[in-house]
Parts: C-alpha cells; structure tokens; sequence
C-alpha cells in the first residue's frame, strides 16, 4: 500500500468501499487522532459506536457458531476471524481508554461549559459527572470539611490562577494534509505560513491545527 | 506555621508517585495541616475585629500585609492537601482499573508484610496504608467503573492496553487456579504445567498473576 492508496481511505468524498470498511476507517482514524491530540475529541455523530458494538456481537455470535460447526484445528477462517476481532476490539478498548484518561485528567474543566459538555458522550458524562462528586466528596471527607467555608470551592479564581486544570492547547502535532490548502502557524516571534500540497506532512501547535482538523483539510497522525 | 507541613505533605506524595506499593495514609499530619489553616483563619478574624469590617489596606499596611501571608499561607495549604489526595485517588484508580478490589488490597499488604520484615510493619488491622475515607472512595469508584464498563460488555475495557499480537499464546501457571472453561473445552491449571491457550481467555489470569505469559 503506497501513499496513495492511505490518502484515498481516508478521503470523505471516496465512496466506493462499503459501510463496514468505512466504519472501521473511521474508528481508526478517530483512534489515532484521540491518541495524539492534547484534548477531548467530539464523540463520533451518527451512531458510529452503536454499528460498530452491533458488528462486534455480530462477529462474536459468528465465531461461536463455527466452533460449534467444525474442528478447531483445520479451521483457519475461525482463527483470521477471531484474531480480526481481538484488534477491532483492541481498537475500541483504546480509543474509550484515551478518552477516559483524557475526561480524568481535567474533569471540571470538560464539565465547566455546555460546548465542552457535548463532546463527552452520555455515558461518559454520566461517568464524569459521577467521578467528580466521589472526588469532591473524597475531599470534604477527608479534609476540606474542617476548613473555613470561604475555602471549601474547587474551583476558585483567586490570584488570577483557576484551580480547574485545562489540557495545553499549544502542544506540539503531527497533521497529514487530506487536500492543498493554506496552513498557518504562530510562531513565538513571528507568524508563519505556507501552501500546503495533498500529502503533506506538517508540525505545528494544536490550537493551530484544529481548525484543519475540524473542516477535514488535514488529519492528525 | 505558614506551610511547612504542607510542603512535608507533598514531598510524601512526590515519593509515593516513585514507589509500587502505596504508603500509608499520613492522618497527623493531613490533621497538623487542617488545625493550621484553621488557626491561620482565626488569626485572619481576630486581626480584622477591631476594624468592624471597614479595613482600608493603604492605612494599615503591616496588618494588611500579615493579613496577605495568611491567606497564601491557607491557600497554599489547601492546594497541598489536594494535590496529596489527588495523587493517591490516581493510584487507587489505577488499582481499580487493573482489577483490584480494597480487600485484594488488604491482602496483598498482608502477604508483602510477611514476606519482608517478619511481618511485623503493615499487619496493622488489614487495609493498613488506605484511610476508612480512601477506602470508601475505591468502593464507590469501582461500582462506578463497573457501571461503566457495563455499557461495553463486549469489549472488555480493563484488557490489556497492548495491540494485540497473536491470538493464541504460551503460559506458565504460577499458582495453582483451578479449571478454567475456554471454547476449546476445559483447562485444568496446575502449578508449573504450560499451555497455548487463547489470550483473551486467561487475560484476567495473567493481570491477577496466576499465570505469566511466555514470549
């Protein structure tokens, strides 16, 4: 498979390859763009998660029915089957284990406002939500019962630093380009710029690469 | 006074992030800790008494300036109680994502107390490097990562994190774990013994040390 070929799998507007292939294109370039960007990605829109768990239970009825059906020794099919279903499985495991970690890391701060709030999916706010009030309950059980009410908040403004901790936008990305387009980044003494070819491949600060990112113009390896 | 405890406390978490196994609670001095915020905010009311809540900075500027300490002082305390309890929250998540449970806990300290010196240390009454607090928070974390790990029954989130590679793959039992059911019919593990067996099946296994993976 040459550069080419990656390019075109990852094309929105190349729809030839059938709802399962693009399903698992999908999931693996959301994996991968969860796994290298510094904050929370939006949960995939249109039921992705709901066609891929009906896929995988699919898949694990399938590999019961053919160990039921022959020798396990001579089945090679049975054994490309399973081993294709461990990585898919893999696959998700690790993308909702980024997020996660990534949720954990700065919980108050992806439930401060609504926008941020939507990019969590419903059981992961749930999980969010919940996580948040052990913690703060933790606290106050611990110690934070004891102190002055004026200092019970955790989420305190005083002295100009927030005590909510906020993922750092400005780390460093590796961004393929999907189309040519222009990029721009800032610099610490001057801005630059440059004409980007499809294909290419370009470093720069995440808060510089997500707009590429959002509008499909690039995506992040 | 004025954040020494504090910084004590979060040498300790510092140390604990470096260690495998967690060490105990530090309940005096978390105590120490909260009794000085508490007599730091006293003195804050008693030095601001005698103004009758009409307290100008630029008048008074010794009083203004102690009143300052103070209150880094009580912040700066309050953010290495948490930073403290943050760190150790971290940990016992972990444990919990890798299948423990507080009584797991309790046990392992008692075994690694005994196995080191003559036991004598951590036999202390079971769980005894977790607060009753910390105790309780892992029981609520973990029935509230089972609840979520309850929308992805297929998928098995606290499997291993490592692409996987082979499907099937050698083990060695280390102790003694029973007979497992697996597709291909029953295992009877026996200590010692070796076999290729499917990953996904003994995960659980080799994650509680029953058996180790043989590359």
């Amino acid at each position: 498979m040459d550069i080419d070929d990656i390019l075109r799998e990852v094309d929105p507007t190349f729809d030839f390859v059938p709802g399962e292939t693009r399903d698992l294109q999908a999931l693996t370039r959301a994996w991968v763009a969860e796994r290298s960007a510094p904050e929370l990605l939006d949960w995939p829109p249109d039921g992705l998660f709901e066609r891929i768990n009906d896929r995988i239970k699919q898949q694990i009825e399938r590999v019961e029915e053919m160990t039921g059906d022959m020798d396990p020794k001579t089945n090679f099919a049975l054994i490309v089957i399973q081993t294709e279903l461990e990585r898919f499985k893999y696959l998700v495991r690790s993308y909702l284990r980024a997020r996660i970690a990534k949720i954990d890391k700065h919980t108050l701060h992806y439930l401060s406002s609504p926008a941020l709030r939507a990019r969590l999916s419903e059981t992961e706010q749930a999980y969010a939500t919940r996580h948040q009030a052990l913690l703060h309950n933790h606290y106050l059980s611990s110690f934070l019962s004891s102190f002055p009410q004026s200092l019970q908040n955790l989420n305190d403004q005083a002295g100009n630093i927030s005590m909510i901790d906020t993922p750092d936008l400005e780390t460093a990305v590796f961004i393929r380009l999907l189309t040519d387009t222009l990029v721009e980044g800032r610099g610490t003494d001057s801005d630059g710029g440059m004409d980007g070819k499809i294909g290419d491949i370009v470093i720069l600060r995440w808060s510089d690469a997500k707009p590429l990112v959002d509008s499909g113009r690039a995506e992040v390896i | 006074m004025y954040g020494d405890a504090g910084a004590k406390l979060v040498g300790q978490a510092k140390r604990a992030q470096t260690l495998t196994n967690l060490p105990p609670y530090l309940t005096e001095l978390v105590r120490t800790i909260t009794r000085e915020v508490r007599d730091l905010d006293k003195d804050v009311a008693d030095l601001l008494e005698p103004f009758q809540g009409s307290f100008h900075p630029s008048d008074d500027q010794a009083t203004a300036c102690t009143l300052l300490v103070n209150h880094l002082s009580m912040r700066r305390n309050k953010r290495c109680l948490l930073a403290y309890h943050r760190v150790r929250t971290d940990r016992l998540e972990e444990l919990v994502w890798n299948s423990y449970d507080v009584v797991d806990l309790a046990g392992q300290q008692v075994r690694d107390g005994s196995g080191g010196m003559n036991g004598g240390g951590s036999g202390d009454g079971g769980t005894g490097s977790l607060c009753p607090q910390e105790e309780d928070y892992m029981r609520q974390y973990s029935d509230l990562l089972a609840a979520y790990k309850g929308q992805w029954t297929d998928i098995d989130l606290t499997g291993s994190l490592e692409p996987p590679r082979d499907l099937f793959i050698d083990v060695r039992v280390l102790k003694d774990a029973g007979e497992i059911q697996t597709e291909y019919g029953a295992i009877t593990l026996t200590k010692n013994s070796q076999f290729y067996v499917r990953q996904g099946d003994v995960e659980r296994l080799i994650a509680q040390g029953y058996l180790q993976k043989l590359s």
